[in-house]
């Protein structure tokens, strides 16, 4: 791997914190639902939500894991405009090793998300560099909402 | 409900506009998931469905199996190989166990999304039933 270890042992550590400008909002969950194909009204009917124990219809879960609309990032050349700790390790490629969420609290359309990322473990193993990142996603009221842990892989490229 | 049962599988078409709705749903426009010439330039033909989406189809089979009380706690999920614009997807889950607690029963259970005879992703849901 072509990166030192002191670099790597430097990456753990790291922390970035992005808090959306404004309420998630009843259209971000409907679009969400929309897209996926998910057609579950607990998003969308308030009614029904409340029927089922919730104070308003709910986001569906894995939305707050996965938006970049917290970060109020520019697009990049690739068209990316979320979250990258821009590790760069000379001639390796990145691969994406999985993702790890729980579900502390339900989303509501007024809250106001925080997403901080912070690198939780860097190392070395057989030739490879495992990169394990968490996001802790709270609102405006400093509530656990969910936690995502995701592993990211640098493989060098023969 | 034990351990053995099978959760309704959920089968999905992913096509063009299923991933233009998406990539703008999660504000995620990479070139990855719609640029030909950027595709042509990595090897790829088609575009690449965002694997994020199929957390998304993993949540929807357990929640709409287990119901709206039911709660999703935990998911965990690997992506195993690429899908790609136009193809149909197989979301398939067992039971692996049932644990019954103060707040209810934790239902565990082992997904996998297949397409075209292989598996693009697998994973782990757990959800609590009160």
């Amino acid at each position: 791997m072509n990166l030192p270890a002191e670099e790597i042992r430097a990456l753990v550590g790291r922390e970035v914190a992005y808090t959306a400008p404004e309420p998630l909002g009843r259209a971000a969950l409907r679009y969400f639902a929309l897209a996926v194909g998910d057609d579950n009204p607990l998003y969308t009917d308030a009614g029904h939500a409340r029927a089922h124990g919730y104070r308003d219809v709910v986001a569906p879960p894995t939305l707050i894991c996965e938006t970049n609309q917290y970060a109020g990032l520019p697009m990049d050349a690739d068209g990316y405009a979320g979250h990258s700790w821009h590790i760069d390790v000379p001639g390796a490629r990145l691969v994406r090793g999985g993702n790890d969420y729980t579900f502390h609290q339900p989303v509501h359309p007024d809250d106001v998300i925080t997403a901080t990322w912070r690198i939780e473990s860097a190392e070395e193993k057989a030739g490879k560099l495992f990169v394990t990142s968490r996001a802790t996603y709270t609102n405006q009221r400093g509530e656990l909402l969910a936690v995502n842990e995701e592993t990211l892989i640098y493989v060098e490229i023969p | 409900m034990k351990a053995g049962d099978e959760v309704p599988a959920l089968e999905r078409t992913i096509g063009a506009a299923d991933m233009i709705a998406y990539a703008g749903a999660t504000w995620d426009w990479h070139r990855l998931h719609h640029d030909d010439a950027y595709l042509r330039a990595r090897g790829l033909d088609r575009p690449v469905v965002d694997g994020q989406l199929f957390g998304a189809l993993l949540a929807e089979q357990v929640q709409d199996w287990l119901g709206p009380d039911a709660r999703l706690r935990r998911l965990r999920f690997r992506l195993l190989s690429m899908v790609f614009a136009g193809e149909s997807v197989r979301v398939t889950g067992v039971v692996t166990g049932v644990v019954t607690g103060v707040e209810g029963s934790l239902v565990t259970v082992e997904q996998k999304v297949l397409v075209a005879g292989r598996v693009a992703a697998g994973g782990t849901a757990q959800a609590v039933l009160p």
